[in-house]
Formats: structure tokens, sequence, C-alpha cells
């Protein structure tokens, strides 16, 4: 039995009604209790501000295409090297960093639990092995549906059922977490050199619609009560003009369930924009922000971009092709046979570009526009919009109008005219921002019933202590003491474990991987389904009963079961 | 102010040394706060070499460093270095002058691997021969050698001046594979032969005085220049075409088979 014991913390647990109360925070083997022992280990927090552990709900860290990331970017390699000191492994890379870099740097910022945002089932193997190399965050995987040939037969034959079942079983098997839609049936398109416009237009040969896949995968997903909604990534990504596109998704989503939203549109920053052209682009997240408020059964997450180097990594791969045309850089793309494609490229944002400026400003407008933070997550979609080590200056961004207006005057002034930005007021307090990257997140995701995103009695001890009292901050001026806390906790602690003290890890640790396992009746086990495997074994390279992930491969596996109503 | 650094025997030479701090503004600092990493041990300088300082210097204008004995694994020598010489007695390891922006280094013998990469300034001599990726650009960066001028006596390796972007490298014998490849500035001169030079080259200009098998038909004949001293006729290509790409290189004889 260990024990420790936070004392004099200044707790915001959102999830628990709690705004700012000090207060003792027992635990007992990685769990929270009422109380402890007095021989327990203890850690006094001075006051300082304690929320839950974070989660990130969408981020790529982890699987095929961020490791072919790091092949084709060896220059980013250069950045952000740390030698081997104690429990830590050496480390590199800024953008795609080594996955015990990635770990250490989450850590250090008080996250635990990650959400990796596109696996590609066929490759789930590398995927898991990544996160036994990830040991300070529990995870969990997006798993690709959205050109999934089974799948898209099923939407065909509008037998919902059936396209449940197939999520099943391959969920299932590859030890996933939620159904994520790429572009969907833009990937099956890519095949042919096309893609898909917007959601009416139909993917070839399977004669479905993106909206159909859509609405179909939303349908059977509350059928295997999952706890996650479908996780989609609309079509258009990156075109000028697509915002339509982006509330006509929204629009197709039904509400379907009381506890969260039926839909969680992500890195909606790069959905937002107007016009025909990048010579014309403008700025769209009043009404995309306006479409998220009228619809409650809509969540989205930010994709916020900051100015700077990256890599893009997708898995839509059409995307990633036009992306290439424009910079002329290194490009790579992959084909996962029935299942998806991704693209890869490296970008640099600039202040000096308009398109740049405005793809700013988009992300932090609809944080803003969107009444309620519950319902817009603080991501970055990373690497994608930025690596995630740079969310402490998104949140003093939030914060601080100040510092807004600040950033806004080294932007190119052709920008300026259509950014509404500096006028709005709107500043996030301290209650919001812990909504916006970890008590939100719990709830989209499903995981609060295990214990994740709050401080209550029986939640899992996730507990990260920043360097700030609330009382004595004034983030709107004091913005660059509130960066400086959310980059480094002076405390995380990881079921009941401390891990990190000012940034430096103190644990090796050992993460588990949360998947789900949804329980369907004989008659819908795909496993047992002779039309199923036949296509399976004529397409795939690989047999069926060497697709699905060993439990081996994962170090700790907390598996969600649920009952399916078919 | 001279300082001589004499490489002691090792018992295992072929362990790197990786020596970063030998650079002339290093050694206007007290010398116990020079290290070097052996292998995966960081020791002090004097641990590999014996030091003998004469004179005195005020900055590292005024330093030249000698470096003699068995160099030939000693890499990163002159990184980042502004101003000052370093001489080499021997041959050099790997890395040799990368980041240099002033001052000068000269080889006597051979140089290993990226001497000169991703070179600001100054100016290199090797009297011996280079090997693979002289003066280039490192994995995955898309800007080489930036300026400065390299010169290499002898004969280099492949891929040499890759992603060349400024600056002027010379070499007296003959070149590998792909020399100038994705070159995008700065002039390469090669007064020997080579094979397939500036593959998607999309600015600068290279001169190849030897003779060139597998010349890339993505060049395209834009007429013949003469050059003195000598007189000798050289035709002008311009591309690469694959690549809509404005270099120039003049070549005395080409074939486009290898």
């Amino acid at each position: 039995m260990t024990e420790l014991l936070v004392k004099n913390a200044y707790v915001i647990d959102p999830l628990n009604g709690i705004r700012g109360e000090v207060m003792d925070i027992a635990v007992r083997d990685g769990w929270i209790v009422e109380s402890v022992h007095d021989g327990a280990e203890v850690i006094d927090a001075r006051g300082c501000l304690t929320l839950p552990g974070g989660i990130d709900s969408h981020t790529h860290i982890c699987g095929t295409k961020v490791n072919f990331g790091r092949y084709m970017m060896p220059e980013d390699m250069r950045a952000g090297r740390t030698e081997r000191r104690g429990v830590m492994h050496s480390t590199s890379g800024y953008s795609v960093p080594t996955t015990y870099g990635n770990s250490y740097r989450y850590c250090a910022m008080g996250y635990t639990s990650v959400l990796e945002g596109a696996m590609a089932p066929l490759e789930a193997r590398h995927t898991h092995e990544e996160f036994a190399a990830t040991p300070l965050q529990d995870t969990m995987a997006n798993t690709l549906f959205d050109g999934n040939w089974p799948v898209m037969e099923a939407v065909r034959d509008r037998d919902v059922k059936r396209a449940a079942a197939i999520v099943a079983w391959t969920l299932a098997a590859v030890k996933g977490f939620a159904i994520k839609l790429t572009n969907p049936g833009g990937s099956e398109c890519w095949g042919w050199g096309k893609n898909v416009k917007c959601i009416r237009e139909m993917v070839p040969h399977f004669e479905v619609s993106p909206a159909e896949i859509i609405e179909t995968l939303i349908r059977a997903n509350e059928l295997l009560r999952l706890p996650h909604s479908v996780h989609l990534h609309c079509n258009n990504l990156g075109v000028p003009g697509n915002y339509q596109c982006t509330i006509g998704s929204m629009d197709l989503a039904p509400d379907l369930n009381p506890d969260r939203q039926s839909l969680y549109l992500t890195h909606v920053q790069f959905h937002a924009y107007g016009g025909t052209s990048w010579k014309d682009i403008c700025l769209k997240a009043e009404p995309v922000a306006h479409a998220v408020n009228r619809k409650p059964q809509v969540t989205i997450d930010m994709g916020q971009m900051m100015f700077g180097k990256t890599t893009t990594m997708t898995a839509d791969g059409p995307m990633e092709f036009n992306l290439y045309r424009l910079h002329h850089n290194k490009w790579s793309n992959h084909d996962v046979e029935l299942e998806t494609v991704s693209g890869i490229i490296p970008v640099y944002y600039s202040r000096t570009s308009i398109v740049n400026c405005v793809m700013w400003a988009i992300g932090l407008e609809l944080a803003l526009l969107v009444s309620n933070p519950w319902r817009c997550l603080l991501a970055t979609d990373n690497p994608n919009g930025c690596p995630f080590i740079r969310y402490p200056e998104i949140i003093a961004l939030l914060m601080s109008r100040r510092y807004r207006d600040e950033e806004l005057r080294s932007l190119v002034s052709e920008a300026m005219s259509q950014i509404i930005l500096p006028s709005l007021d709107r500043e996030f307090d301290w209650h919001d921002i812990p909504v916006m990257t970890r008590a939100g997140q719990a709830r989209a995701l499903g995981i609060r019933s295990i214990g994740k995103g709050h401080l209550g009695l029986g939640a899992e001890a996730d507990i990260a202590i920043y360097p700030l009292r609330v009382d004595e901050t004034d983030p709107s001026r004091q913005y660059r003491d509130v960066i400086r806390a959310f980059q480094k906790t002076s405390w995380t602690v990881k079921r009941g474990r401390p891990v990190a003290r000012d940034g430096e890890i103190l644990d090796p640790g050992i993460n588990k991987t949360i998947w789900v396992k949804p329980k369907v009746p004989d008659s819908y086990d795909m496993g047992k389904d002779p039309e199923f495997a036949l296509n399976f074994d004529r397409y795939y390279t690989v047999r069926m009963s060497n697709y699905p992930v060993q439990e081996l491969y994962l170090q700790r596996s907390l598996c969600m079961e649920s009952e399916a109503h078919l | 102010m001279k300082v001589i650094l004499s490489a002691k025997p090792r018992k295992n030479p072929f362990i790197p040394v990786e020596a970063e701090t030998i650079i002339p503004a290093r050694f206007l600092e007290p010398a116990d706060t020079l290290t070097v990493a052996v292998g995966n041990r960081t020791r002090p300088l004097t641990d590999v070499f014996d030091m003998a300082i004469e004179g005195t210097a005020t900055d590292a204008a005024g330093v030249e460093v000698v470096l003699r004995g068995d160099t030939s694994r000693v890499k990163r020598v002159g990184e980042y270095m502004e101003a000052g010489k370093i001489r080499v007695e021997g041959d050099i390891g790997m890395h040799c002058g990368n980041f240099m922006k002033g001052g000068e280094i000269e080889i006597l013998g051979s140089a290993d691997g990226w001497l000169g990469r991703e070179m600001r300034g100054g100016r290199i001599l090797c009297h011996g021969n280079a090997s693979h990726y002289c003066g280039s650009g490192y994995r995955g960066e898309k800007h080489g050698m930036r300026g400065g001028v390299l010169e290499v006596k002898g004969h280099a390796g492949d891929f040499t001046a890759e992603y060349l972007a400024g600056g002027d490298v010379i070499i007296h014998g003959n070149c590998g594979d792909m020399p100038g490849v994705e070159m995008k500035g700065g002039s390469l001169t090669i007064a020997g032969s080579c094979s397939r030079p500036c593959g998607n080259m999309t600015g600068g200009t290279c001169t190849i005085l030897g003779r060139v098998t597998g010349m890339l038909p993505t060049f395209r004949r834009t007429g013949t220049v003469t050059r003195e001293p000598g007189g000798v006729i050289l035709t002008r290509f311009e591309g690469d075409v694959a690549n809509r790409g404005k270099g120039t290189l003049f070549i005395r004889d080409w074939q486009y088979t290898l």
C-alpha cells in the first residue's frame, strides 16, 4: 500500500464543481480516497494551483505516420536535444520528437492522458509499441474508418447494425478507443487521384457520400454505446470556402447521447475558411462558432495554429498533396490497403503570410466565440498547428486580451482588415482553462467514469500542481507568469506517484492503454461472418487471424466493455 | 599566440573524439575548461592532447592552433569558428569546420566526410583528399554551405557541395557521384572528372574541366564559352529543367552514359 497526501492545494476541479478551494488530497494505491494514515508521503502544494492531470483529446505522437515524420525530418532531430539523466532517456526533436521526448514534455506540462488522433487499424501494432515507450501518459487511439471498405459497403446497404458490428470487431481487434473519420470517403477517392469536395459528393465504386458515412457511423457509435463519440476531421481541410462543409457536417449530427456530444469535430481552425482561393481567403470563425453554439450535440477542439516551424501529418492524403504543391518541399504519401491513407509535409507558419495570420486568428476567435468552454477544447492537432509544448502560450492568449493585442501588432497589416479578434473582449478565467484542458476532454471522451479528469473520491490520482498562486496573479496583465507556470509543473503526480518535479522526471513510469470492446450478439460477431472473412482474405495482405493486436503489446490495459444494442 | 596540440597515443585509436572545443576563441579561456568527448565519456582536452602555448593573444584572430599526430578520428574541429587559424599537420576526422563563420583552416593531410558542412564564411584549404559530403548540407536540411571558400587540392567524394547555397567550392582533383546536387547558389569548380553532376540544380554555377560521365539529360545546351588561361572551350548548359532550375553548368567534355 502506498499513500500520498497533497497538502494546501488550491484546487479547481470543474467536474466536481470545485471553484478554487484550499484542501488536502489523499491518495492510496493510485486512487483518491477520503483520508490516509499519518506516515504517508507528503507534498506541500503551498496554496498553488492544483488541477487534475491534463488530457489531450487530439494529438499525433505515436504510430507509423508520426514515425515516418521522424524519418523524413532528420533535421528536426537537431533541436530539443537532452542528454540521458537519472531515469530519463536522451531525447531529441521539436515537432516530431522521440517518444520519450513527447512523454517527458507532456509530463512536465502536467498532462497525464493523451489520445492519439489517428491510428490506421492495420498498423495498430506499431502504435501500441510506441505507446509502450510513452510511459508517463495513459494512452488511447482513435481508429480510422474513413475509407474502410466493409464499412462503406454496409453504409451503401443502409445497414447501420452491420456497420456497427464491423466497427466493434475492428476496435476490439486493434485495441482502439474510438471511431475516427478523416476526410470520410476522400481517402478512397485519393486512391483514384481524386478527392471529395463536400459531404454530398459520391465516392467512386462504393457510391456512398461522406454525409452517409458520417451519419451511419454516428448511429453505429451510439448503438455500440462507446465512451467517446465519432471523432470527425471534416472534408476539405485547409481549403478556402470549406466552412460551409464544416457547418453541413455539424448539421448531420443527431442528438443521441445525454451525457456527451454525438459528434466531435477536431481541429476546426483548419475548417473555418471563407473565400474561393488563397488570394481571397477570409475568416469564417463566426458562423462556425454560432453553429456550434446552436447545436449542443457537437463539441469541437480549436486546432490552434502558432507561428513557427512544424510538421503536418494527417490521414488526409489529398490535402497533404495540395500543400506539397504549394510549398514544393518534402512530401510523403502512404496508402493503407482497404482502410485509409496518410500524408506528411514540413511547414513554416510565418507572421508575414496573410494566410497564416488568418489561420492564427481563426483558432482564437473560435475559442472566444463558442460560449461554453466545455464545447471548445484546447488542442493544436499537435504537431499540425504547432507542437504541444506551446499550449501554455495559447492558454495565455485566451486569458489575456493585452497579450492578444501585442501579438496582433506583429501581424501583417493586410490580414488585419478581416480579423475580428481585436473586438473580442472575452478573457478566460481560472475556471475555464481547466475545463478546456482536462475536464472538458474527460467528458467529451467519456472517460470520467474511469476516474479521469477530476479529483473527486474514486478518481485516478493524476494531479498537476502549477507554480502559480491564483489570488496573486492577474492573468490579463501577468501573462508571462501564466505561460511560465503552465510550461513546468512544480509536481506532476501520475497514478499516485510523483513523476515530475520542476520539469525533472523522477519516475520511469508505466502507462496503460485504454481501449474498448463492445459486446455484440453472436449473429453480429464479424469474426464468424463468412462474407467478412472471405473479403478480408481476398483483399488484405494479412490473414484475418494475424490481424488482431495481441494483448501482449499493451503493457497495462484497461478495457472499457460496453453492451451493444444490436 | 600559437597553441600546439599533439595527439597522445591512445590505447584504442579508433574511438572517435568529438572536439568542438578546438577553435581559436576557446584557447583564450583557461585550459581546464576545455573538454572533449572520447566515445561516450567527457574528458579534459589535455587527456587526449599534449598542449604547448607560445606567446599571448588578446582576441581569437591572434590565435593559431596547430594539431599534430594522429588526428584522423578527431571530429568537429573548428565548429562555429569565427576568427583565427587552425593548421592540421596530419589527417582530420569528420565534420571539420562545420558552421564556420570566419578565420582559416589548413589541412596538410586528408579530411574525412562532411568537411566544411554548412559553412558560412572563412576559408578551408585541404592539401590532401576530402571524403564524401564535402561542403554540403546536413541530413534533411534544405541549405548547405552558404559562404566562404573551400578548396581541396586532392580528390573529393560523393555529394560534394550538395545543397550549395553560397560561397565557392574548388576541387582540384576528381569528384565522386552527384557533386552539386540540389545546388541553389554559389559556385562549384571541379578541375577533374565526376559523374552525374548538379541534379535538381536551381541556381548557382558549376564548372567541370574534366570529363563528366552520366551527364543528366535534363540540362539544356545554350552555347560555348572560352576560358582563359589555355583557351579551353566549355559548353554551357542551363537547368535542371526537370526542376525549372536556373543554374548554369560549364562542361568541357561529357557523355550521357555512366
